[in-house]
């Protein structure tokens, strides 16, 4: 498969290293250069040079397609996409037959995993039969949607023009090596390279991490000057921590000139990971658990993430009957920036927040993303360790759908208020019957055709299991997960474990997501006018007098809807306005049920159970919130204090433990909070160590002064 | 908020005794939402200063068409000849200032008033404690001329280029009134407080709204500033007051004073050496103030 530059359509997609820029044209000159000086010019690998000689003669021809397909081809392969397609395009404007330009752009369309690939491959032939390269790049396409068939008949269509095409060899070869099979196609790679790297790119497309790295070595074995396999072997060596061989390679690729974004980005990031702390267990020699924080945060987030990470994987050994051979590994990042680089070249990866790479996770931390988005970290981390024990019980032969859709399942199977919520993206797809067959969902994951099939095809894997596991049970699922261990087919599994064909599978699913939210479905419409009309009266301060009554319809109507402008909070807000403590509170807890994550919502519900005398109601209220804000030191502050009241005294000293590490500017008021935990806890010796520490920042600190007086005897020494 | 340096926490104790002169400034808002905007913080000032406890004190407030030049000038000239050397004075500007590349102008109605003009004015009050919060639009551009020995400077900005409307006034008058100000829990909010209080609302103000900041407030001379007392609250203040707990509060100022010494030499001292005598000096600051509050 040939690589060319990323061209990621992933928003937010940091370029550390930008791509090579269009040289300046050189001032107007007659046309004394020639498309060959410029290709000996990039054939010599001085792409600068080239660049000008192309400039040159685009001034010279402005209406020559061709000089602007092959420039375009010279900015691609140095990771120029954005200026590659538009002189793709303008080629096409001048020649709309032209095939090569419909190649190029076919190429930097798959690249990025867009759907336009496939179109752009088909114009391409349309205009060249014989273009075979578009069928490698369609059988290519197919490999990604895991349809071997239609992939080898693809590289068939290739090879029938050119018997010799790498790329066709490359995806038969692949396609046997993903069935397991011994592959006749190998031999015919001979020493050339980039069939290897293509078969390795394949492998790690299917999440085949190490066979992947197997074959960029064979590459780099075959054709040492294989700069992209120095580059994704390093990348990939880096997402099992083997990062002093993956510098070393991301090196030499750097070094000669491969300076795309995920080689230059991941040299940053293993620079970083000096800033990162490990916590391992029972130990460090033989650990069976990994923990890596970023040391500014550290020991704000270990008291949280190391408890949920053990629970995790107590659970899933017990739930999926099966132990780990290897450590698991967690890395949380605190810029969403480093976390896409660990990443990068991935299918799907457009809003993603974590990533397994066999026993490695790696996901954004809370700091990486905005407050306002509720965050649930804690969802996040299940998810991924779901997919270390999916991908290892089935060494990796497992589509994508379906781990996916077992992660999502566990989140809610977890807490049913953790995990996503029906949005109304998801609403609307489901109103407008955009849902997949169970035999074609791996498609809606790598080659979606709507900007959010992405998310609708998680929504619906995690249906899809959520229904197996009602219907059918656990040990259902966990049949499934050993079944596909066996390198099957989708279908062939439901047929043997459900005992049911595909299409009847998806009639009675339908039919069960009917049942859950047909009603939301169908009213969907006047829902959202409902809350339009609402809202706006909030915001114009003319609410109507039926208020209550209208939002508790909206709730009932679309009980998942907690985001913004939610009729919860609307409701709740308005008994408050009231008078009515109880309503609010009722409609708050109702909200909080269903998964409501404001904070702001959530610190009022608690107040309210508080003054109420409903401490460990108000406790557990805040308590939802440390999975979403664990970096919100007054939701610490209210927290602990609410655990010491109700004599979770252990729980107090975690929070407050947690912070003094957030290293609020309130230094002595968090160290005396933790000298009042410590005492209820009955640690008196820490309690005035506390305690000093809070008087050594603020010494006329009345509370705490009183306590140093209380913890100390009347000689001072107590 | 307490000083490191054991000299500067000996000054601050001395000057306990003083009198304050307070004068804030609420200049032309231009249009009638900062016009009321500038008003309020003006007025939330005087009344915060006013109900603040201590009775040796003078605030004085312009704001509105009272806030001209000419009635700048003679408050500052009144506060000229009544200030002595141990006195303190606190001069807050709010409002819009302008900086042509050259120049600082405090925008006022009827003539502005300049930054050299107002050194001028500032220089002849012989108060020895001087605290300067211009809390308008491009007052980092002020700082240079208003610059003087022992007098503390506080800008919204860094400089004279970030000109637009400023909020650092907004979380500057809310340190006055909010005991989070107070790290230190002395009951006493310094200036050095305040203004760490107040920046760090304002970044988090930018944060929050995800606009970029378009203003950086900036303290000169940070140890002044942590010895300069703004407001007191709570009983700190009637104890500086009671002239029958003067021997006390004495008493508790030599402590403390003995506190900060020891901090100053932590780092030369034995850890466990050092964490003995913090103890033990605490303690007894602790009873000092029980006997206080009997």
């Amino acid at each position: 498969m040939k690589r060319l530059a990323l061209f990621c359509f992933c928003a937010g997609m940091l370029f550390a290293q930008g791509p090579a820029a269009r040289p300046a044209p050189k001032a107007a000159a007659a046309p004394s250069v020639t498309l060959a000086q410029a290709e000996a010019l990039w054939r010599a690998h001085d792409y600068k040079g080239a660049g000008h000689v192309f400039e040159t003669l685009l001034k010279a021809e402005p209406g020559n397609a061709q000089i602007r397909v092959r420039y375009a081809d010279l900015l691609a392969e140095q990771f120029n996409a954005a200026d590659a397609e538009s002189l793709y395009q303008e080629a096409l404007k001048i020649d709309p037959g032209s095939a090569k330009a419909y190649l190029g752009l076919a190429e930097l369309y798959s690249e990025g995993f867009d759907e336009l690939g496939a179109q752009s491959a088909e114009a391409a032939l349309e205009r060249d039969p014989k273009l075979y390269h578009a069928d490698e790049i369609l059988a290519r396409i197919a490999l990604e949607d895991n349809d071997l068939k239609k992939a080898a008949s693809y590289a068939d269509a290739a090879l029938t023009i050119n018997p010799d095409a790498i790329e066709a060899i490359a995806i038969h070869s692949t396609i046997d090596l993903l069935n397991d099979k011994p592959s006749t196609w190998l031999v015919k790679i001979g020493n050339r390279g980039v069939g290897y790297a293509d078969i390795a790119a394949a492998l790690v497309t299917n999440r085949r991490y190490d066979d992947g790295i197997l074959y960029y070595r064979k590459a780099i074995a075959a054709t040492p000057d294989l700069w992209r396999a120095h580059s994704q072997l390093g990348v990939n060596l880096m997402r099992f921590g083997q990062n002093d061989e993956a510098r070393r390679e991301l090196e030499i690729a750097y070094n000669n000139g491969y300076t795309d974004a995920a080689t230059a980005n991941s040299l940053k990031l293993i620079d970083s990971y000096k800033d990162f702390e490990t916590f391992s267990w029972p130990n460090a020699t033989a650990p069976i658990g990994i923990l890596k924080l970023k040391k500014s945060e550290a020991d704000a987030l270990r008291p949280y993430f190391e408890p949920e990470m053990k629970r995790a994987m107590a659970t899933y050994e017990k739930k999926y009957g099966y132990k780990m051979t290897k450590p698991v590994q967690v890395e949380v990042y605190t810029n969403h920036g480093d976390f896409e680089v660990r990443v990068i070249g991935l299918p799907g990866i457009g809003g993603i927040l974590g990533v397994t790479f066999d026993n490695i996770v790696a996901m954004d931390g809370p700091s990486a993303r905005d407050k306002t988005e509720g965050y649930h970290w804690a969802s996040v981390m299940w998810h991924e360790l779901s997919h270390v024990y999916v991908l290892n019980m089935t060494n990796e032969r497992v589509p994508r759908w379906f781990t996916e859709g077992v992660s999502v399942h566990e989140e809610t199977a977890t807490s049913n208020d953790w995990g996503d919520r029906l949005s109304p993206n998801i609403a609307l797809a489901l109103k407008q019957k955009k849902l997949l067959p169970i035999s074609e969902m791996d498609r809606g994951f790598v080659h979606p055709t709507y900007p959010e099939q992405v998310i609708v095809s998680y929504f619906e894997a995690g249906k899809i299991v959520d229904y197996i596991v009602k219907r059918w049970g656990d040990a259902k699922m966990v049949d499934m997960i050993h079944a596909f261990a066996g390198n099957r087919e989708t279908v062939d599994v439901i047929r043997e474990q459900l005992k049911m064909e595909p299409e009847a599978f998806d009639k009675d699913f339908q039919a069960d997501l009917d049942a859950q939210y047909g009603k939301t479905v169908a009213g969907f419409e006047e829902w959202t006018k409902q809350m339009r009309e609402l809202n706006q009266s909030i915001k114009d301060d003319k609410p109507p007098s039926d208020l209550l009554q209208r939002a508790r319809d909206l709730e009932a109507l679309y009980p998942d809807y907690v985001d913004a402008g939610n009729p919860y909070v609307m409701a709740a807000n308005y008994c408050l306005k009231t008078g009515n403590k109880p309503c609010a509170m009722s409609e708050f807890e109702k909200y909080s049920k269903i998964g409501g994550r404001d904070l702001g919502a959530m610190e009022q519900y608690s107040s309210l159970l508080d003054e109420a005398g409903k401490k460990k109601e108000a406790a557990a209220a805040l308590d939802r919130m440390v999975y979403v804000f664990p970096l919100d030191a007054s939701l610490h502050e209210k927290l602990g204090n609410l655990d010491i009241e109700t004599g979770n005294t252990s729980e107090a000293v975690r929070e407050f433990q947690v912070l003094v590490a957030l290293n609020t500017g309130d230094k002595a008021g968090s160290h005396y909070n933790l000298a009042k935990a410590y005492k209820a806890d009955g640690q008196t010796d820490k309690a005035r160590e506390e305690d000093i520490t809070a008087l050594e920042a603020a010494p006329e600190y009345r509370p705490a002064q009183k306590l140093l007086l209380d913890l100390s005897g009347d000689d001072g020494k107590k | 908020m307490k000083p490191v340096l054991a000299c500067v926490a000996l000054l601050a104790a001395h000057s306990a005794f003083g009198a304050t002169y307070y004068l804030t400034v609420s200049g032309l808002g231009g249009e009638p939402d900062y016009e009321q905007r500038f008003q309020m913080l003006a007025t939330d000032t005087d009344k915060l200063l006013r109900d603040s406890p201590g009775s040796d004190k003078t605030v004085e407030t312009l704001k509105g068409s009272d806030a001209t030049r000419a009635k700048l000038e003679a408050a500052l000239a009144k506060i000229a000849a009544q200030a002595n050397p141990a006195d303190a004075f606190v001069f807050m500007m709010i409002g819009h200032g302008t900086f042509d590349g050259a120049e600082y102008k405090f925008n006022l109605p009827g003539p502005d008033i300049s930054a050299p003009e107002l050194a001028v004015l500032l220089n002849r009050i012989p108060a020895s404690r001087q605290l300067i919060v211009d809390m308008t639009s491009a007052s980092g551009g002020a700082a240079d001329a208003l610059k003087k020995e022992g007098r503390v400077i506080i800008t919204a900005t860094k400089n004279g280029s970030e000109k637009n409307a400023t909020v650092f006034a907004r979380f500057w008058v809310e340190a006055l009134r909010d005991p989070a100000a107070d790290t230190d829990k002395n009951q006493v909010i310094t200036a050095l407080e305040a203004f760490k209080y107040a920046q760090a609302r304002t970044a988090a103000f930018f944060a929050d709204s995800k606009h970029l900041a378009t203003e950086h407030a900036q303290l000169a001379d940070e140890s002044h500033a942590g010895a300069f007392t703004l407001v007191r609250y709570g009983s700190a203040a009637a104890e500086v007051n009671d002239p029958a707990k003067r021997g006390l509060v004495a008493t508790k100022e030599e402590i403390e004073n003995k506190i900060d010494a020891l901090k100053y030499q932590k780092d030369l001292m034995d850890a466990e050496d050092y964490r003995r005598q913090l103890t033990a000096l605490l303690l007894q600051l602790a009873k000092t103030q029980e006997a206080l509050e009997k």
